[in-house]
């Protein structure tokens, strides 16, 4: 039994081989996945949005009502202020598809699709792309590369502390990407390896390996619980994370 | 397992346009009529916060304005009560000095007129008295009588008029 095959096959993100005019179209098991949430996302929250008075409608108006609340009362408006509340549904979106793409792992079948560097990475690309445009929106192209440099600064520090922060704004974009890359990829490398120590003791003996079944399992359920809190917890994360940067360019020093 | 870090660009631009395009459709479709509904009812409870808050004090002054005419009419009644008690015991006194008044003329009038019947009765008895004494004497002077008969007469008169 190879173990880093099962492992890399149950992780790595899987090419349906699907081209088009000789042209690879990017196809994966985690793209198809991201669709999937899209759609689920969109045909559910229109369904809401058009408040039916039925029970179930009311009970999921009043849901996502509050969910716009926390999202707007949490995060956006604590850090980036009245000027945050036009990127109010972008935040909204964010926190549920990276929500649900954690979640989707939880289901049998189902990849976490954030376990794969190139999601996060396009997602860390979105909320850079955000943090640029909120800064040149308020401050302009001058005011937005001035914010680069805290009031104050010596002119002969200027030179070096531009670039220091043009790279610390890029740095923490890509820590957005890794750091949610890294919990996902864990949590589920935790999981499969959890599921490979029965088959692995039971090759050493088949009575040893159902002795291990319980004790495996009961782990996995605990992992299984303990990636529901992680899927919630970074979603929060890095949504709020992207309001603050957001927030930091905005308000500048 | 090195392919980990390998980064599809191809699924970048996809997971990019998915997303951004979601970012669009969901403000168009769903975000804006949620946040709409949030707003609108965020704005009813500021109303009927504010309609509260007014009514509340509203209701305050109107309280205070009752408390304050509560205390006048407490304070107007107790006058009240210390005026008609003070009338009442003005009222008292008079009529009690009328009945004394009264009662010692009464009696005044009674002792006269018991005055006036016992000189009435006195002046008969005087009367009645020297009608005897001419009597009497007019005995004496018929009869000639002795002083001790004179004076048994006297007596025998006298007891005559008690017996009356």
């Amino acid at each position: 039994m190879d173990v880093a095959e099962i492992i890399s096959h149950h992780i790595l993100d899987h090419d349906w081989g699907v081209t088009l005019a000789g042209f690879r179209l990017p196809v994966t098991t985690h793209t198809v996945t991201l669709l999937g949430i899209s759609v689920v996302l969109l045909l559910g929250l229109h369904w809401i949005s058009l408040g039916r008075q039925s029970r179930t409608g009311r009970l999921l108006t009043t849901l996502a009502e509050e969910y716009v609340s926390f999202i707007r009362d949490s995060m956006v408006l604590p850090n980036m202020g009245r000027e945050g509340r036009g990127f109010l549904p972008y935040f909204c979106t964010l926190f549920l598809f990276v929500l649900f793409a954690a979640l989707a792992g939880l289901v049998p079948g189902m990849r976490t699709a954030t376990a794969n560097i190139s999601v996060t990475a396009a997602l860390a690309l979105c909320s850079g792309g955000l943090i640029l445009y909120s800064g040149l929106k308020f401050h302009g192209v001058i005011g937005f590369l001035k914010g680069f440099v805290p009031s104050g600064t010596p002119g002969w520090l200027v030179p070096l502390i531009f670039p220091l922060e043009v790279v610390s704004l890029i740095i923490k974009v890509c820590v957005l990407a890794i750091r949610l890359f890294a919990n996902m990829l864990s949590g589920h490398m935790v999981l499969i390896c959890l599921l490979l120590i029965i088959f692995i003791v039971g090759q050493m003996h088949v009575a040893a390996g159902a002795g291990a079944l319980i004790p495996a399992m009961g782990l996995e359920i605990f992992m299984t619980c303990l990636e529901l809190l992680v899927a919630f917890l970074q979603a929060y994360v890095f949504t709020l994370l992207t309001a603050i940067f957001a927030g930091s360019v905005i308000h500048t020093h | 397992m090195e392919d980990l870090l390998k980064p599809d660009y191809g699924v970048m631009v996809l997971t990019v346009c998915n997303f951004l395009l979601l970012v669009y459709l969901l403000k168009k479709f769903a975000w804006n009529g949620i946040i709409g509904m949030l707003e609108k009812r965020e704005q009813q409870v500021a109303n009927d916060k504010q309609e509260a808050q007014e009514a509340r004090a509203a209701a305050e002054n109107i309280k205070r304005d009752l408390d304050e005419k509560l205390a006048q009419i407490s304070d107007e009644a107790a006058k009240k009560m210390a005026e008609a008690v003070k009338m009442g015991e003005t009222q008292k006194e008079q009529i009690l000095a009328a009945a004394k008044e009264q009662s010692e003329r009464l009696i005044e009038q009674a002792k006269a007129q018991i005055e006036a019947e016992k000189n009435k009765a006195l002046s008969d008895v005087r009367g009645e008295i020297a009608r005897t004494a001419v009597l009497a004497a007019s005995k004496v002077v018929q009869q000639q009588m002795s002083e001790e008969s004179a004076q048994s007469v006297v007596d025998r008169v006298l007891e005559e008029v008690k017996a009356k």
